[in-house]
């Protein structure tokens, strides 16, 4: 027998840790699913500085914990670390099958699976991950202790991770493709003003090369078109992110670039199916807009739930 | 951790892990690492799976770098699997281990 829910929230990040606040809040019977443990992309970001309630600095794990301890507090149920094996949500009744064993449904769903760190898809890449190449800088930082570093990227997340290696690393350098930072201009001053951080500009990664561990790293200027190998330790890489569709894929629309469009309420052409979060088409993806998501997504929830209770 | 799952130190890397007779799944861990924590519970039920048939160690990275380094680890987790004292098959890294995939690599490492 499949456990019944009245929602179920796929992924634990900001929208979906916001909407089991809100759905637990409105007594509905409320799971959340995790691959990971709970936190989404906030988890492994050393410190956010602007998120609204927190004056000061607070650690990513910090705020994740928050969050999942407030969703919890009303009742919703998290399971952590699972992976899901099976599911159909085009019907009524949405259901999932998780590690091979257990069996969940619900009639409504919150799909906000967020977005994972993006590949480069350059050569080496995938041959020297954990191999001299990183996406967590909080996870691998100190593997690095006074070793000279490369970061790819020049966005919010390259730059304040590569302020965060330097407390370990004795030189970080920051490839960028641009010549100039995209990030929020605080970050990128301090970056600038850095006695260990060097910026090489208008250049791009073209391959990872070594033996069995990364050694080199080539890049090529894409103005002057001059190509270099660059000796280093260790490739941290920062370049955006890709949504995480697997479970809607061919389910729901999708812009060109693969991430969901919704209504305003974050429904989706298929009943019962709704969306938040970075996985959502839309302009900005920061942990507010998230939250927000999360938030919408739950109250049109809880109003798809009851009318379907009352046969609406 | 499960009592399926045993932590190690360098020290032991030779008993423990170049002289087993049984397929060994070594995981470098750290500490400030949530990936790490997300692949513990999955860690903990896939050795729980294969009792007797393969063990399953840990290691904490911190507290072992000449062995992550020696083996060329820079980043955790990262899962390595011996047979006869010889690693084989692809390591895995990072955020996104599969129960089900390294079910099917421990699987085939028992097979082999």
């Amino acid at each position: 027998m499949a456990e019944r829910f009245d929602v179920i929230i796929v992924g634990a990040g900001p929208a979906g840790l916001s909407a089991a606040i809100y759905a637990s809040r409105a007594r509905l019977r409320t799971l959340v699913l995790d691959e990971s443990v709970p936190g989404g992309q906030m988890k492994t970001t050393h410190k956010v500085s602007n998120y609204p309630g927190f004056p000061e600095d607070v650690k990513g794990t910090d705020l994740a914990l928050a969050f999942s301890t407030q969703a919890e507090r009303f009742g919703a149920k998290i399971r952590r670390a699972i992976e899901i094996t099976g599911r159909d949500l085009s019907g009524p009744v949405k259901s999932f099958e998780l590690d091979e064993e257990d069996h969940i449904e619900a009639p409504a769903v919150i799909i906000a699976t967020g977005a994972k760190p993006r590949e480069l898809g350059v050569p080496g890449e995938s041959k020297f991950r954990g191999r001299g190449i990183s996406y967590c800088a909080t996870c691998d930082g100190a593997y690095f202790d006074g070793k000279e570093i490369h970061v790819i990227g020049g966005g919010n997340s390259a730059v304040e991770e590569s302020l965060f290696l330097t407390q370990f690393a004795k030189k970080v350098t920051i490839v960028h493709q641009f010549d100039h930072f995209q990030a929020e201009p605080v970050s990128a001053a301090e970056a600038l003003e850095s006695p260990k951080i060097e910026v090489i500009w208008n250049s791009e990664p073209r391959a990872f090369l070594g033996e069995n561990q990364l050694e080199k790293l080539r890049i090529e200027n894409v103005k002057t078109k001059e190509v270099r190998d660059l000796a280093t330790d260790g490739v941290f890489i920062f370049v955006g992110y890709t949504p995480r569709t697997d479970l809607v894929k061919g389910l729901v629309k999708m812009n060109e670039w693969g991430y969901v469009e919704t209504q305003d309420d974050m429904s989706t052409e298929v009943p019962g199916v709704y969306v938040a979060g970075d996985i959502r088409s839309k302009r900005f993806r920061q942990i507010t807009t998230a939250v927000a998501d999360g938030t919408i997504a739950a109250l049109a929830v809880q109003k798809f739930v009851k009318d379907r209770k009352q046969g609406a | 951790m499960s009592e399926f799952v045993k932590e190690i130190t360098q020290a032991d890397f030779e008993v423990e892990v170049a002289k087993s007779t049984l397929p060994v799944v070594l995981d470098f861990f750290s500490t400030e690492c949530p990936p790490c924590e997300a692949l513990a519970p999955k860690f903990d039920a896939v050795a729980e799976q294969f009792a007797g048939r393969a063990r399953f160690l840990k290691i904490f990275r911190q507290g072992n770098k000449d062995l992550a380094s020696r083996l060329g680890v820079t980043g955790s987790p990262t899962l390595i699997f011996f047979k006869g004292g010889t690693e084989l098959g692809e390591r895995m890294s990072g955020d996104d281990i599969k129960r089900t995939v390294i079910k099917a690599q421990v699987e085939s490492l028992v097979a082999a």
